[in-house]
C-alpha cells in the first residue's frame, strides 16, 4: 500500500484542514470525541459533513436521504470511534461508514430520484440564466452518475471529487485498487462525454 | 482534462469541480447542529425506561425474598423449639385444634 500512495501525489482535500500548521489533527480530535468531548466530535462533524453527504447523496441520489444517512454515519462514528486507529487517516475509515450508511438506506427505501430531479428543473427554471445552466449542468451530471453502478459512482467521486487516493478509495469500498482504477476510468469515460456535450451544445 | 486511461492516477479537476458542485448539498451548520443534537438523545428512551424499571422490579424481588426467607427460617425455628420443648408433647398433639402460641410458651417456660 505505500508503494502505491507513492504513485498518487497527496492532494489538497476537506480533511486536510486537519493537517494543516496550527490547525488540529483529525486523530487528535477522534481521541477527545471518543472520551465525551463535545466540541471535538462538532469539529469533526464540521471538517466533513460536505464531504459525507456528497459520497451518501452519490448513493442516494437525494439530498434529504444523504442528509440522513450523512448523520446516521457520523452517530455510527461515534459509537465506533474507539475501534479508530489513530495512526491512519481519519478521512477514509469515516467514509467507509458513510458509504455503508448510505447503502443501507438505499436498500430500505424506494429510490425517489424521479421526484428530484423534477423538482430541480423546475427550479432551475426559475433562476436566472448561469444558475439555472449551472442547475441544469447539475441534474445531467447526477443523472448521469445514477446510471452508474453504484461501487463506479462511489470510486469516481471518492476519487475525483474527494482527493482520495486509489489504494484509499480501495480501502473505503473494499475493492483491489486494480478494480478502482478500472472504474474510475469508465465512469470517467462516461461523464466526460456529458460535459462535452453540455460545453458543445449552443 | 486529463488523458483518460486506467493507469492515470491524477485527478480530473474539471469534472471533479462540476461534479462537486452536483453534488453538494448546502446548509452545513444546520447539519452539524443536527447531528449533534441527535448524539445527544439517548439511543432508544423505551429501552432506558425499561432498564431502569426492570433494575427496580430485580431490587424489590431481592428485598421481598430475603424478608421472605427469614421468615419462613424464623416460623420454621418457632414451630421446632415448640414441638422439641414442650412440656407435655402427647397434649400438644392429642387436641384436634392446632395448640396456641401461649398455651405452648407457658408449658416452655413452665419446664
Amino acid at each position: 500500500m505505500a508503494g502505491t500512495m507513492a504513485t498518487d501525489p497527496p492532494r489538497q482535500r476537506p480533511g486536510d484542514v486537519a493537517r494543516t500548521p496550527g490547525g488540529v489533527e483529525d486523530a487528535a480530535l477522534a481521541g477527545r470525541a471518543s472520551a465525551g468531548d463535545r466540541d471535538a466530535f462538532g469539529e469533526l462533524v464540521g471538517r466533513y459533513a460536505d464531504q459525507a453527504r456528497r459520497v451518501a447523496r452519490a448513493v442516494l441520489q437525494d439530498s434529504d436521504d444523504a442528509n440522513d444517512a450523512a448523520q446516521d454515519a457520523f452517530l455510527s462514528a461515534l459509537v465506533k470511534l474507539e475501534q479508530y486507529d489513530p495512526s491512519r487517516p481519519f478521512g477514509p475509515w469515516l467514509m467507509r461508514i458513510v458509504a455503508n450508511a448510505a447503502t443501507d438506506r438505499r436498500r430500505r427505501r424506494r429510490v425517489r430520484r424521479a421526484e428530484a430531479l423534477d423538482e430541480g428543473l423546475v427550479a432551475g427554471r426559475e433562476r436566472p440564466d448561469a444558475d439555472a445552466e449551472r442547475e441544469q449542468l447539475g441534474e445531467r451530471l447526477r443523472q448521469a452518475l445514477a446510471e452508474l453502478p453504484e461501487r463506479r459512482r462511489l470510486a469516481v467521486v471518492l476519487f475525483d471529487v474527494e482527493g482520495y487516493s486509489h489504494a484509499e478509495v480501495g480501502g473505503i469500498l473494499g475493492m483491489p485498487e486494480g478494480t478502482v482504477r478500472s472504474e474510475v476510468f469508465h465512469a470517467r469515460r462516461r461523464l466526460r462525454m456529458l460535459l462535452a456535450d453540455w460545453r458543445e451544445a449552443p | 482534462m486529463n488523458e483518460n486511461t486506467p493507469f492515470d492516477h491524477r485527478p480530473d479537476p474539471v469534472l471533479g469541480d462540476a461534479l462537486r458542485a452536483a453534488l453538494t448539498i448546502e446548509g452545513r451548520a444546520e447539519f452539524v447542529a443536527r447531528v449533534l443534537a441527535a448524539a445527544q438523545r439517548p439511543a432508544d428512551p423505551l429501552v432506558d425506561v425499561l432498564a431502569r424499571w426492570a433494575r427496580l422490579g430485580i431490587a424489590a424481588a431481592l428485598l421481598a425474598a430475603t424478608a421472605a426467607t427469614l421468615l419462613v427460617s424464623r416460623g420454621k425455628q418457632v414451630a421446632d423449639e415448640s414441638v422439641v420443648r414442650g412440656a407435655d408433647p402427647e397434649a400438644v398433639v392429642a387436641g384436634v385444634q392446632a395448640p396456641e402460641a401461649g398455651v405452648l410458651f407457658a408449658s416452655y417456660v413452665d419446664h
